[in-house]
């Protein structure tokens, strides 16, 4: 079976980044590193995560994610990583679906359509390598009048 | 203070659809070359199901790698979603990863070819393969195993074949396929330039050659640059092969193959590779003295006289290495070391195994003796360094260092 890796190949770009989250990676892409996962209940699609803002003058990210707040820092990554993606199927494949399993290879396996494009060569990332901090004082006022105070 | 609002992508094709690669810097400089030239490269991720996948450039072999993360790398981009590219302050969560894969430089997985090809052997009178007839394949790997479960028809095996299966870039396959001495027949551009093997795409069968039959042309190709007093660095091409076919019917794709095989073919004229074609009139005649070895001197002189007058300058032992194992008199009881065919080829891939092996033809090596069987199983010397350090010990007493097996 043979997989091919496409250098080069004309992506489907989402376009320009705004520039203060591009200096952590490309222009057009950033790997953001964390602790653990996101969990999300129900389905991720379109939800909302949180807000990421970077200051302009010390260059550190922030991200906050309902009360929690996270600090990152600039990583250079040692070795270049390269960021591959297997763009979706067109859709006019999709007429030609009875003809997967047609076609074998010498050996008999399945010939698969899969590939994969070389979308960014990446060189730093945003890390977010401590835990959360909950963000007490800054929470507005709740409707009812009462605010939440820092216990101690 | 600027501010981006971070999602989760609303595609729901994203999950799964990235990885990240770790790039070596050969790797990494190819792309940049890719990138700056502007010219689309491609690689590719090789391997039957059962394998473990490698990565393949055009000229090089890299073992993959999973290395698992604890932590969550998010990759960001600009939303796909034409709803929200115009806010130009969010951004999305593609994908998130736990792995990374890391590329190793390896040496291509050719030795399956040994097994895919056997049986497919094309010798004088075996210009097709015959079902019923046991080929001469074997005699290298010590007979047996080969009687039961053939079936009865075989589907050729071509050039394409041979290179969705292999584990190999195909810089590596072509060569692999010279060096296994493997004749592509009834294909298409069977003489061509490195340049161009790369574009053309041929569905020739593989067959590799009968070894005695490979010498006999050799042979007889020298006989005919005599004959027709040729210069061996410029003889043309197609008055050799036409005697070979008209005298000893030897078919002209066969010798042009040969030919290209043992030196460089150029407008019609063969510039024949000396060492090449007296090195394998060499193993030719090694070949003969598996278990019966035979003294040094007899063994150049049967070798001068096979190659000539005019290649008798070249023959020597250095070209067999890997190839032969020398006894010294003192322990053959005969006036001058003896040789024994012993080709590298035939042993393991696997270097626990190799060693095992090397260790029971002799019980110990010294460093020169030992590292021509190594070749073909690490990519340089650091690499051989290592599998002798791994497998091996190193003794030194007053003849040197020798390598003896480790004990269990």
């Amino acid at each position: 079976m043979i997989i091919p890796i496409n250098i080069n190949a004309s992506s489907s770009s989402t376009g320009p980044l705004p520039p203060q989250l591009a200096q952590f990676g490309t222009d057009e892409l950033v790997l953001i590193e964390m602790q653990g996962t996101l969990e999300v209940e129900g389905s991720k699609a379109g939800q909302a995560v949180g807000k990421l803002t970077v200051d302009e003058k010390t260059k550190k990210p922030t991200l906050r994610i309902g009360h929690h707040l996270l600090e990152g820092k600039l990583v250079n990554l040692p070795k270049p990583l390269a960021v591959l993606h297997r763009p979706p199927r067109p859709l006019s494949n999709d007429d030609d679906e009875t003809d997967i399993g047609g076609e074998r290879d010498w050996s008999g396996a399945q010939k698969t359509q899969v590939e994969w494009d070389v979308v960014a060569v990446v060189r730093k990332k945003m890390v977010f390598s401590k835990r959360p901090m909950p963000m007490v004082a800054s929470i507005p006022v709740a409707p009812g009048g009462s605010v939440v105070k820092k216990a101690g | 203070m600027s501010t981006v609002d971070l999602k989760f992508t609303s595609s729901l094709q994203d999950a799964g659809s990235f990885k990240l690669m770790e790039l070596p810097p050969d790797l990494c400089k190819l792309i940049e070359q890719s990138i700056e030239s502007n010219t689309p490269t491609q690689w590719t991720v090789k391997g039957q199901s059962t394998d473990d996948a490698v990565l393949c450039t055009s000229t090089k072999t890299y073992a993959l790698r999973s290395v698992v993360l604890s932590n969550s790398v998010l990759v960001v981009t600009r939303s796909e979603d034409a709803d929200l590219m115009d806010s130009s302050d969010t951004v999305v969560i593609r994908d998130t990863l736990h792995e990374v894969l890391e590329p190793v430089v390896s040496v291509p997985k050719l030795q399956v070819l040994n097994g895919l090809l056997r049986g497919r052997v094309y010798d004088e009178g075996h210009e097709d393969v015959d079902e019923d007839v046991e080929m001469e394949e074997d005699d290298r790997r010590g007979s047996q195993s080969q009687t039961d479960g053939r079936p009865t028809r075989k589907r050729k095996f071509t050039y394409d074949d041979a290179r969705e299966t292999l584990q190999a870039s195909q810089v590596e396959l072509d060569r692999g396929l010279r060096e296994r001495r493997v004749l592509i027949i009834d294909g298409t551009l069977l003489l061509c330039s490195p340049a161009t093997i790369h574009s053309a795409v041929y569905s020739g069968e593989l067959r590799p050659i009968a070894p005695s039959y490979l010498t006999t042309i050799l042979e007889l190709l020298l006989n005919y640059l005599v004959s027709l007093s040729l210069p061996h660095s410029a003889a043309p091409v197609s008055e050799l092969t036409t005697s070979l076919e008209d005298d000893h019917e030897i078919k002209a794709k066969v010798s042009k193959q040969v030919m290209a095989w043992f030196g460089d073919v150029d407008d019609g004229l063969w510039v024949m590779d000396v060492k090449g074609v007296v090195r394998e009139i060499g193993l030719g005649i090694l070949r003969a003295y598996k278990d019966d070895p035979i003294p040094e001197t007899d063994f150049m002189s049967k070798w001068k006289t096979a190659v000539g007058d005019t290649f008798e300058q070249s023959t020597s032992l250095d070209l067999l290495h890997g190839n032969f194992i020398s006894i010294p008199p003192s322990e053959s009881f005969s006036p001058t070391p003896l040789l024994s065919y012993f080709p590298s080829s035939s042993l393991p891939t696997d270097p626990f195994a190799r060693f095992a092996d090397l260790f029971l033809t002799r019980s110990r090596w010294k460093a020169d003796d030992i590292s021509p069987f190594l070749m073909d199983i690490c990519v340089d010397n650091k690499e051989r360094d290592k599998l002798l350090l791994k497998y091996a010990r190193a003794i030194t007493d007053k003849d040197g260092v020798w390598y003896t097996a480790r004990a269990k």
